[in-house]
Order: C-alpha cells, then structure tokens, then sequence
C-alpha cells in the first residue's frame, strides 16, 4: 500500500483528503516509433471511484488507458515511459508478469467483443480458464457471481450454453463486463464501453459501473461529457499540445473540473466551446 | 426494450473460493507461460522448416545448373549420348524456342478472349456471370493434367490436328484462361465507380466510358494477372507433355510437333545417362529464372503501381 | 503465396462489394457477351470431352475400373484401384505435413515476424509457389530420392511396426509413395499458408486484446480465441490444399516410381490418378486412353468438390467474421 499523497501537478490543488491510492502515474508518456502520442500524465486513482479521461479525439485517452494494462507491450515500436505504480508496484520494472498484472487490472473495449466461438457460460469464465482453473465448482460460482454483478444473469440463466453472439449488443456489453469481473480484477478500465450502444442499454452500464465502484475501481474513457459528469469522481483532461502530442492539462474531481476548472481549455471544452 | 434492470448487490463469491482460484492461477502462471513460449519457439521452428526447401532446392539449382550453361546449350539441338561420347549431351535450343513458340500462341489464344470475359463479368450480374465466375475459380484451380486430356481429345484426336504446338497452346491457354478472368474482373471492379459515373456524366457513351476510362486504370491488374498467368503456363508440364510431341527440332511452326524446356525435364531426369541427368539441372535453372523474374516483375510493377494509387 | 487462391478469396470480396452500373446495349457489349459465350463454351468442351472420350470405358468396364487393381497395357483390363488409393495416400499424408508445417508458418507470419520483414516471407513463401512442379519433380528425384534410400528408409525400417506401415521388403526404394507425400506436402504448403495466413489476419484485433487482458498468454489467444474464430476458414484452406494434392502430376510421376500397385506401404513404389495418366499417356491407344479419360473424370470430379467445399467453406467464415 503506497502512502497517501497529494497530486504532483503545477495546478493549484484542492485541499481534499484523499482515500487510499490504487494506481499512481508519474509523468506517463508513451510514442509510436519515436512520435510521442502523449505524456505528462502525472495523477492518482484512487480506489473505489470511477476516474473519466476525457479530452478530444487524438488526445490520447486510448492510448494512455492501455499503458495500464501494458496492451502497448505487443504494439511494434510503441514505448511506454515514466512510472505506473499499482499497489506499490512498477508494472513496468517491477516483479510482476504481464499476465498477472493483466488479471487484476482488466479491460473493457469500445465494441462489445465476446468471443464469438463460445457460450454466454464460456465467455463468463474464460479468464478463470486462461489462468488454469478447471474445477467445475469453481467456474460455476464464478459465472454465476459474475453475470449477476453485471446485471445479467436473471435474463440469461436458462440458455448459458448459448452462444454469446445471440444476446443483443448491450447484453454484450455487460457479458463482457462480467467476463472482467470473474477475475476480480482491482482496477477495470473502460474505453468509451456504451458508444456502440442504444441510450437505454447505456444507462444501464451506467447505473452498472456505480455499483461496482465498491468492489473495483473504474478508469473510464469517454467522448460524452453527461456521462462523464454522471459518473466518474474524478476526472482527467488531455489535450494535444502545440506538436500535436496528447498531454494532461488538468486532474481533478469531476466537480471542480466541471463546475471550477483551474485552466481556461479545460472549462472551453467541457462547455462544448471546441472538440 | 424491457425496463432499466434492478440493480441487485453486486455478489461476490466467497472467499474460500477466491483463494482457491488465487492460488491455482499463481501456480499455473510459470507453466502457462513456459508453454506460450514453447509453442511460440515451435510456430518459428515451422517457418524456418518451410524454408528449408526454399533454400535448399535454389541453392542446389544454382550448384548444379549454372555450370551446364554455356552457348552450346542454348544453341545447339540435343544429341543422345552414346558409349564413345557419353557425355555429349548437346544443347536444348528446340525446348526454348518450343516454349516461347508454345507461351506464345497459348497468349495469343487466352489473352484476349480472357480479359473480355473479365470485363464482362464485372460489367454484368446476372446468373450467367455469376456461373461463369463459379466455373473459371474452379477451372483456376484444376489440375492442369486435364487441359492436356482436353487438348488431346479435342484437338489431336477430334480435329484430327495430331500432336502439334498448337495443340499444346491450346491446353495451355485453357490454363491462363480462367486466371486472365478473375485477375481482370478483380482489376476492373477495383477502378472506383465514381469515375465511370464522371464519364457518363460527360455525356459519353457505355462503351467509350469501359475502353477510355475504365480499362486504362485497370490495365495494371489486368497486365499484372496475364504475366502470373503466363509465368505458371511456361512451367506446366502435364498438359503439354500429352499433345505437343517433343520435336526435335527448333520449329516455330504451330503445326509441328514441338519440345519445351518442362518436357526436356520431366524426360531426361529419368535418363540412365549422367551427362543428361546433370543437363536437366541447368535447363531447370533457366526455367525457374525464368519465371521468377515473370512473377517479380507481376509483383513489383503491381505494388509500385499501388503505390502511385496512394 | 498461392496467386490463384488468393485471387479466388479476393474476388468473392470485391464482387460483393461492388455493384456495376447497367451497361446498355452496344456492339461493345455484344463482343464482350460473345467472349463470354465462348467461354461458357470451352469449359463445356472441357468437360464434355473428357467425359464423352471416357464413355467407352464407363460403359463397358466401369466395374474394374473402380474396383480392381490390375492394369494391363494394351489391351487391359484396366483397373485404377491403385491409383485412386495412391492418390488418397500420397495427398492426405501431404496435408498433414502441409497443415502442421503451414500453420505455425502463417502463425508466425501474422504475429510474430516483424512488420518490415513481412513483405520478405511473403514473397519468400510466393516464389516457392511458382516454383515449375516439374522441378520439385526433379529436385526430389535427384536429390531426396538417393539420399532417402540410402539414409532415410533404412533407419525407417528399424523402427517397431515399420514392417506393417513402410513394408520393410529387403529391397531398398528411393522413390516412394512416402518421398511423393513429402515432397507433394511441400508443394501445398504455399497454398494452404497463402488461405490461412488471410484467414487468420482478419480475427479482430479487439477479440485478441480481450483475451490477453484476461491473463491470456500469447499461445492461449492464438489458441482458444485466433483459431477457433479462424476455424472455418482454415478448413476451407485445408480442403483447397488437398485438392490442389490431389491433382499435382509430374512431381508425382518423377518421384513416386511410376508403379502400379495397391500397397498401402509407405516405401514401396506407387502412383497417383493424374501421375499414372501423364506417364502412361504416351505408350497408350484406343481402349487404354479410354480408360485413362476416365481417370481423368475421376480427378476431376473429386478436384471439383473438394475445391466447391473449400469455397463454401471460405465464404461462410467470411460470413461468420461480418457478424463477430
Ligand atoms: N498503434 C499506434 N501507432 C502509431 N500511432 C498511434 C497508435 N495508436 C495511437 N496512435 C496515435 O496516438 C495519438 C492518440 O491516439 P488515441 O487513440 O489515444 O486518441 P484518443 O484520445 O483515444 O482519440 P479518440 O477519442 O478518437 O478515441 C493519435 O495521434 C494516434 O495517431
Ligand atoms: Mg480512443
């Protein structure tokens, strides 16, 4: 457990006690083949809340979002620099293999994405079964543990065996929610997960993610700045700087960055004036 | 669209199974990674054994081959060796010119009828083009011992034609044919609709808009298709090897029986006469050369075309 | 890589992805209608011809055509029991080279190797495509054959069972129905990795990064989610490789020892449809080449399904793709 400590940002920062830490960046930066994408990335998640990246498109939201499960690894010539401390520990340079770090900090994409060659059951279990749990009592709990905290698991309880692709594309969503969530992951990070999805379906990954806060904690990437408001605690704005590299201009609650903002582009396009 | 879910507790299992899972992923950890790299070691070990007859056929090729070639192999007509002269072997210059007489009139027969099937089957969509596109992938993919049997029994048994280069053109271009085709229709549907819409919204006619228009900026698919389908023609061998006669002569005539660099190999490799096995090498090497500077030349000029597209 | 293959994957896509504007009548038109027509023609010949030349055989010996092993030159009876066994034998012990080798290959081309060295394997593996059969023939009965006979098969023969797989006779082979297996797997490995390779390319980036942010290890994304998602697709390239073993001709006729015999035995000499007509074809007359047409209907009938199959195959795994 990392101590407790203030945000090292040249902003201003607001007196407020802060919870205990989960994920620390300092000074994050990461390039494609020498071109830096983004960087300056320098804040705190905190546990149990729901942090939003929020910024214009190329800003580098997605980009840094990966960086925290180091999905960037496999990408040629991507280079991730600065430190990701998760629980006291450099995910980078310290002793933790990627495949275990990946299992407790999961991810949820953009496109509703269960694996198109298994059940609603398989795709529950399927991170239980990548790191070598067979024992049938086991994934059941899991699965059933797992659907009910996405909120699915009374609609699909009677046709596991089906395959996923019959549910309806925010039923995806939330199967892939609870496909993260049998791991039971720390941190669960989210790439803009309700922008393929209808309103409705939307509202209810919302009202999912509140509830979850107790259990994970929730770093979001999203374009709609309602949903932002909505539900995150905390709020991160990247922006691209003169050489067109994304970079964090301020990190807040999503109180003050919405309503009290320290830098004027923050305020500009939370109220929609450009982006 | 149902109502908004009742959100129940968020349930998590209980914690003697969370251990358990706990502690079967960590102690399944090292072996599942060991395994990923063993079976990603295996996946290379593959590649490099695909490789191995690459290289191992090419490097023997040159080894072998380029010490046969000299003028007299390409100029002079092949002789039998004999006990006082074993190894007087001759040269292979009526295979060549039986190739090129052979590729010649088998692209003379497939070259035009091919493309204007092409373009046919990209300008229409009706049944018949849809059948006709079905046939020539599956005639693409047949094994070309069977235009030899096609040619034999249409042109050398039924025409009466007898065992002539015509004959062995014929089978080749049936070969080219379907190949010509899908190339062409690929390339054609490839020109972007907007400009034959530009062109018909110039006022000209249907026809003008496919020569002028459509066919010059699909000339690069369409020319890269004719030489890959001419680079295989000039390798077969089954088909030509039942119709053409093997002559001994170099005739360019399209009624003479012929010989082709292919032939020559498949019959001197079983020679009993060293000379000649040793020769094969070097009229295979020509081959091969041959045709991969057909099929580069087909692959470069095709990327550096798409190059100056993008 | 394959040129007709993938051009054959890459028509399915560009026809159904472009519609044509109808083209009216013109004398434009009719020439390219009777250039179809022509077509249409020629393809009928080629199978009426066959077929037709075949008829004599089918009528009067079709039995012992596909049931007995004996062929008699001139004047029969002709059986081709050994020769469809001999294809069957020498294509599917080639595919299971061709799948092993070419699937970790493709693998290998699609995640492994380094962009920029990309382009180098594919053209690599593309040349061995063009490479003239005649001359894998050649390289096989001149190289691997003496080589086989003098190091291979004996070792082979000193194994348990060899008596029963290879038929361990005393004499020595160097051609061989398993040196035209090896060699004919070869020879299919540029197709069957040339389908493969677009099959597999095409599984959705996000589905792998799903699975790897689940813990997976890179073999278990290839393993539980690449390939399953593939599944299809990678059968329609097995289905194509095979057809495109079974009607391979010279290699087989050089190196697998031109003999008519119904042995399953792996180092004894034997033959295949296509390679037992290109090497009987010269020396034949009337009732022989009859009987060598309708090994032809045989080839071509059993090259066509398999190559229908392997279309159907690819285009549904097209179909399964547009849905994930
Ligand atoms: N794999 C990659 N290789 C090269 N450049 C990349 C790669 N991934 C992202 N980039 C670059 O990084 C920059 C940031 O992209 P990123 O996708 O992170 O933006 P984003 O804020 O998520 O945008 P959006 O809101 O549109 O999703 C872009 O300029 C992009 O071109
Ligand atoms: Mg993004």
């Amino acid at each position: 457990m990392t101590e407790i400590q203030a945000v090292p940002t040249t902003q201003v920062v607001t007196p407020r006690v802060r919870g205990p830490i989960e994920m620390q960046l300092k000074n994050v930066a990461v390039s494609f083949h020498g071109r830096t994408a983004v960087r300056d990335c320098t804040f705190d998640v905190e546990k149990n809340r729901v942090t939003s990246l929020i910024g214009p498109s190329g800003s580098g939201k997605t980009t840094l979002l990966r960086a925290l499960n180091r999905l960037h690894d496999l990408t040629p010539g991507a280079k991730v620099s600065g430190q990701i401390i998760l629980e006291g520990t450099d995910i980078y340079r310290g002793n933790l293999t990627v495949t275990e770090l990946r299992t407790r900090v999961g991810m949820v994409f953009q496109r509703p994405n269960p694996f198109p060659t298994m059940s609603i059951y398989d795709n529950a279990v399927s991170g239980l079964r990548f790191n070598g749990i067979k024992k049938k009592s086991l994934l059941d709990e899991a699965a059933e543990s797992s659907l009910r905290s996405a909120a699915l698991w009374d609609s699909v309880s009677s046709r596991l065996k089906v395959a996923a692709s019959n549910l309806s594309g925010g039923e995806q969503q939330r199967l892939c929610i609870a496909r993260a969530l049998a791991l039971e992951p720390e941190v669960l990070l989210m790439d803009e997960p309700t922008s393929a999805l209808d309103p409705v379906a939307t509202l209810r990954i919302e009202e999912l993610m509140t509830s979850l806060k107790s259990r994970v904690t929730v770093v979001i990437v999203t374009h709609n700045m309602q949903q932002a408001a909505r539900i995150s605690d905390d709020c991160a704005f990247l922006l691209m700087g003169e050489d067109r590299a994304g970079e964090l201009i301020e990190f807040d609650t999503t109180e003050k960055i919405f309503n009290n903002p320290v830098d004027s582009r923050t305020l500009d396009y939370t109220l929609g004036r450009f982006g | 669209m149902t109502d908004l879910i009742e959100l129940e507790e968020p349930t998590e299992p209980s914690t003697s199974s969370r251990e358990e899972i706990r502690r079967i992923s960590d102690n399944a950890r090292a072996r599942r990674v060991v395994t990923s790299r063993i079976m990603v070691a295996l996946c290379g070990v593959a590649l490099l054994i695909a490789a191995v007859p690459l290289v191992a056929l090419l490097y023997q090729l040159i080894d072998k081959g380029a010490g046969q070639l000299n003028l007299d192999f390409f100029t002079k007509l092949p002789q039998t060796p004999t006990l006082i002269a074993p190894n007087a072997t001759g040269g292979i210059s009526n295979a060549i010119v039986g190739t090129i007489a052979l590729t010649l009139y088998a692209s003379i027969l497939a070259i035009p009828v091919g493309v204007l099937v092409g373009v046919y089957l990209a300008e229409t969509n009706s049944k018949f083009a849809t059948t006709l596109r079905v046939i020539a992938q599956t005639m693409a993919g047949a094994p070309s011992i069977l235009m030899g049997l096609f040619a034999f029994s249409f042109i050398v048994h039924d025409l009466n034609v007898g065992f002539t280069a015509i004959a062995g053109s014929f089978a080749l271009a049936v070969l080219m044919l379907p190949v010509i085709i899908i190339s062409t229709e690929i390339a054609v549907r490839n020109v972007p609709n907007s400009l034959r819409e530009a062109g018909l919204a110039l006022g000209a006619k249907p026809h003008m808009v496919s020569t002028k228009v459509v066919l010059p900026s699909a000339v690069t698919g369409i020319v890269t298709g004719v030489i890959l389908a001419i680079s295989r023609a000039v390798g077969e061998t089954a088909p030509v090897l039942l119709v053409i006669g093997g002559g001994f002569t170099n005739s360019w005539q399209p009624f003479n029986p012929v010989s082709a660099m292919p032939l020559a190999i498949f019959e001197n490799a079983k020679s009993e006469w060293p000379s000649q096995r040793a020769q094969v090498w070097g009229i295979a090497l020509v081959l091969v050369a041959f045709v991969f500077v057909l099929s580069l030349t087909a692959r470069i000029w095709a990327s550096r075309k798409q190059q100056v597209r993008n | 890589m394959d040129p007709v293959a993938v051009d054959i994957l890459k028509s399915e896509e560009v026809v159904a992805g472009n519609t044509p504007a109808a083209t009216p009548r013109s004398w434009y038109s009719n020439v390219l209608v009777v250039a179809a027509v022509l077509f249409a023609a020629v393809s009928v010949g080629f199978v009426g011809s066959i077929f037709w030349s075949s008829l004599p055989t089918w009528v009067h010996h079709g039995g012992t055509l596909l049931t007995s092993s004996a062929w008699v030159s001139p004047a029969g009876p002709f059986g081709g029991l050994s020769m469809i066994t001999g294809t069957f034998e020498t294509s599917i012990i080639a595919l299971v080279i061709a799948v092993i080798i070419g699937l970790g290959t493709s693998i290998s081309i699609v995640f492994f190797i380094p962009r920029r060295f990309r382009t180098v394997v594919a053209t690599l593996v593309e040349l061995l495509a063009a490479i003239p059969s005649v001359v894998y023939g050649l390289w096989g009965l001149l190289v691997i054959a003496p080589w086989m006979e003098v190091t291979v098969n004996p070792w082979l023969n000193k194994w348990p069972f060899a008596k029963t797989i290879f038929g361990n006779s005393g004499q020595e082979f160097g051609t061989s129905l398993l040196l035209a297996s090896i060699v004919l797997g070869i020879m299919i490995l540029p197709t069957f990795v040339a389908i493969s390779r677009e099959v597999i390319a095409v599984v959705p980036q996000d589905l792998q990064e799903a699975s790897l942010s689940l813990g997976a290890t890179r073999w278990q994304m290839i393993r539980e989610v690449v390939l399953p998602t593939a599944k299809i697709g990678l059968f329609g390239a097995t289905f194509l490789a095979l057809a495109r073993a079974t009607g391979e001709t010279v290699a087989v006729a050089l190196v697998a020892g031109s003999v008519a015999n119904a042995q399953f035995h792996l180092l004894y000499p034997g033959t295949s449809i296509a390679a037992w007509i290109a090497t009987e074809f010269g020396e034949s007359q009337g009732t022989e080449i009859s009987a060598l047409m309708a090994l032809g209907v045989i080839l071509m009938l059993l090259n066509v399904g398999l190559a229908l199959i392997s279309r159907a195959l690819v285009s549904r795994q097209r179909k399964v793709l547009a849905r994930v």
